[in-house]
């Protein structure tokens, strides 16, 4: 009975535009915007494609659908990228074991060489296929990797400013992310580096809602030195098809499961 | 944020333009390359009439199609090789795949396969080599071969097993003499005959074909993998031979380390033995390192060193790379610097260099000294 109060209160106050008491822990923030934007769902499948921009206006494009399968929330995760577009990287297929106690396991596919490639860990802050994005960026950074504290809180957003564990690990001295209060999604994240300058800035410019949980569909990372920007759509969204675990095998690097690659239908 | 929505879809419509999201893959999509390429000696080959080692044009389709459960794969290629002045056309890839109930896959026909955990040193690995394709300058992915094979997956919580049957033996496209001269024992020296060398191949009958078994699992981050082998040495005088293997890859430290034997049960045996660690020794530089030992029954032990360097820079539109072979046992080497440009999704440009040589004209790769080139290629995908 109090779940269902608790549920109905909440539907009310979301639908007459009432905010939720404000929250004041930083940490807390942190963790429900690290679960709204990385682990919505159990599962979920998303079409993604990018448009990479150099300062010159040069374009590229990569294409690719996402499967996603969370091992525990806030935990473990598999990701499966299958690369449609460009035509040099179809049939690409890149396999993600995150892991939350140590180093990510990551293998690719290359169709050419019939070959599965192990990679070893790298650098997460380095940019994800030639876009501006970074691996960190596509599949999360952990809340533990930095120190979380609450700026401000604005009627629409909790400001936060996050000062990294171990600052010879990363290229930023800090950021600032403004998490909508609503939906814990980080709308806006902006990178300070040591120097003291802002020089890149991650933007979300559309939210919807799938099944239930809303969405980034549309959003914008720019290099604010170079003048280079990446944008990233996504469409063809689901979340809990009930992707099983023997998809992020890899029986998928060479043979992707076409099934659940297969679009939902409307 | 509401008064910025407007303004940023409305600035990016030139960018998303709604269509070209493509259509669900069932339909057939066509892609591939056109690729020119040129490659020449530093010194001329007395041996060889032609000074350069690459001479082509290169035309790539691909596609995929799925009728029903098949799914139909295409990828040829057709070729004007100046150097050997004739046109020529090869699938890498005609085949049909499909599964059988839940837990086998099948893909039958042309096809390119690799597996075993080495970084172009091969053990386990007795799938068809093309060295020419290697040497001359043209891409990596020519390096495999393609074979006419049947591919069995089986795969359970267990184990997964790979069984591969090529009923007509695939040779390694070895040295001729045609573009690159070779060694020869008998004549104690290099020789490139007219007309090419040709080795006589196993009869083409079934019971000379190939078996070859992988049973492999992943458990916490580590792949193991056990192998099996029924055929012949890939090279002339391609000698019977059973081989038997098994091969190690898990993270340690900051990388990958990677252990793999071979045992080769033949005329004269083979026992082969990699060792491998790579890691990014710094944010988009990566250094491969191997071991390799070939200890043979009647000869004396060669082993190898390798090294891998790759650097990615500007958004991974460049990428140096060198890779290494040098053997102390044979006193040879093997350099192999590449550069590749990304231009743009179209363009793309490789230059590079093969060089090669050793102290003994004899060896593997010091019998290529002037075999040495640099290369370029350029390459426009469709």
């Amino acid at each position: 009975m109090t779940g269902r109060f608790m549920i109905t209160l909440l539907a009310l106050g979301f639908g007459t535009g009432v905010l939720a008491e404000a929250l004041s822990d930083a940490d807390e923030i942190i963790a429900r915007a690290n679960l709204a934007a990385y682990y919505a769902g159990v599962d979920g499948r998303s079409e993604v494609r990018m448009i990479i921009s150099d300062a010159q206006g040069r374009q590229q494009r990569r294409q690719f659908t996402v499967l996603r399968r969370d091992v525990q929330d806030a935990g473990d995760q598999h990701f499966l990228v299958v690369f449609s577009q460009p035509s040099d990287v179809r049939n690409t297929v890149f396999l993600v074991d995150k892991h939350i106690d140590r180093d990510d396991d990551r293998w690719l596919y290359l169709p050419g060489l019939d070959l599965v490639k192990r990679i070893s860990a790298g650098d997460k802050r380095t940019s994800f296929v030639g876009a501006h994005y970074f691996y960190e960026d596509v599949s999360g950074r952990s809340p533990a990797d930095d120190a979380h504290e609450l700026v401000e809180t604005t009627g629409e957003f909790y400001v936060l400013r996050h000062t990294p564990v171990r600052p010879q690990s990363v290229e930023f001295s800090s950021y600032m992310t403004w998490i909508d209060r609503d939906t814990f999604l980080p709308m806006k994240i902006e990178y300070t580096n040591a120097a003291g300058n802002l020089y890149r800035r991650v933007e979300v410019l559309k939210v919807e809602d799938f099944d239930g949980h809303p969405t980034v569909t549309i959003s914008q990372v720019s290099d604010l030195l170079t003048g280079g920007k990446t944008d990233m759509q996504f469409r063809y969204i689901k979340y809990d098809a009930g992707l099983p675990e023997s998809v992020f095998t890899e029986r998928s690097l060479r043979s992707p499961p076409r099934d659940w690659l297969k679009r939902p239908e409307k | 944020m509401l008064v910025l929505f407007p303004m940023a879809l409305f600035a990016q419509d030139d960018v998303w333009d709604d269509e070209n999201w493509g259509d669900e893959e069932d339909s057939a999509v066509w892609s591939g390359f056109l690729e020119a390429g040129l490659g020449t000696r530093f010194d001329e080959d007395p041996l060889v009439d032609k000074r350069n080692t690459l001479e082509e044009l290169r035309w790539r389709i691909e596609s995929e199609w799925r009728p029903g459960k098949v799914t139909v794969g295409v990828k040829a290629d057709a070729v004007y090789d100046a150097i050997e002045s004739k046109w020529d056309a090869d699938f890498r890839d005609l085949t049909a795949a499909f599964s059988l109930g839940d837990t086998i896959d099948v893909k039958v026909g042309r096809q390119v396969q690799t597996w075993g955990t080495g970084d172009l040193v091969f053990l386990n690995d007795l799938f068809p080599k093309d060295f020419i394709s290697f040497f001359a300058g043209r891409d990596d992915e020519y390096l495999k071969a393609p074979g006419n094979a049947a591919r069995f997956t089986w795969y359970s919580d267990a184990i997964n097993a790979d069984f591969v049957w090529t009923p007509i033996f695939e040779p390694d496209i070895y040295l001729t003499g045609e573009r690159f001269s070779f060694y020869s024992p008998q004549a104690g020296e290099n020789i490139a005959p007219s007309p090419p060398f040709h080795a006589p191949e196993p009869d083409e009958s079934f019971s000379n074909g190939e078996f070859a078994l992988r049973l492999y699992r992943t458990v916490e981050s580590t792949e193991y993998a056990v192998y099996a082998y029924r055929g012949f040495f890939k090279q002339p005088p391609f000698a019977e031979m059973n081989a038997y293997g098994a091969s190690f890859r898990r993270p340690a430290g900051p990388g990958l380390f990677n252990i793999e034997t071979s045992h080769y049960d033949s005329d004269t045996d083979q026992t082969r033995f990699l060792l491998g660690y790579e890691w990014e020794a710094q944010p988009r530089f990566t250094v491969g390192l191997q071991y390799y030992l070939e200890r043979n029954e009647a000869a004396k032990n060669r082993y190898m060193l390798t090294n891998r360097l790759t650097y990615r820079a500007g958004m991974d539109k460049y990428t140096w790379s060198l890779f290494t072979f040098y053997s102390p046992s044979d006193d040879d080497y093997y350099f192999r610097p590449q550069f590749t440009y990304r231009h743009s999704d179209d363009w793309s440009l490789t230059a590079g260099a093969n060089l090669l040589g050793g102290d003994e004209t004899h060896t593997f790769f010091g019998q290529l000294d002037d075999a040495s080139n640099a290369y370029v290629r350029v390459r426009y995908h469709y």
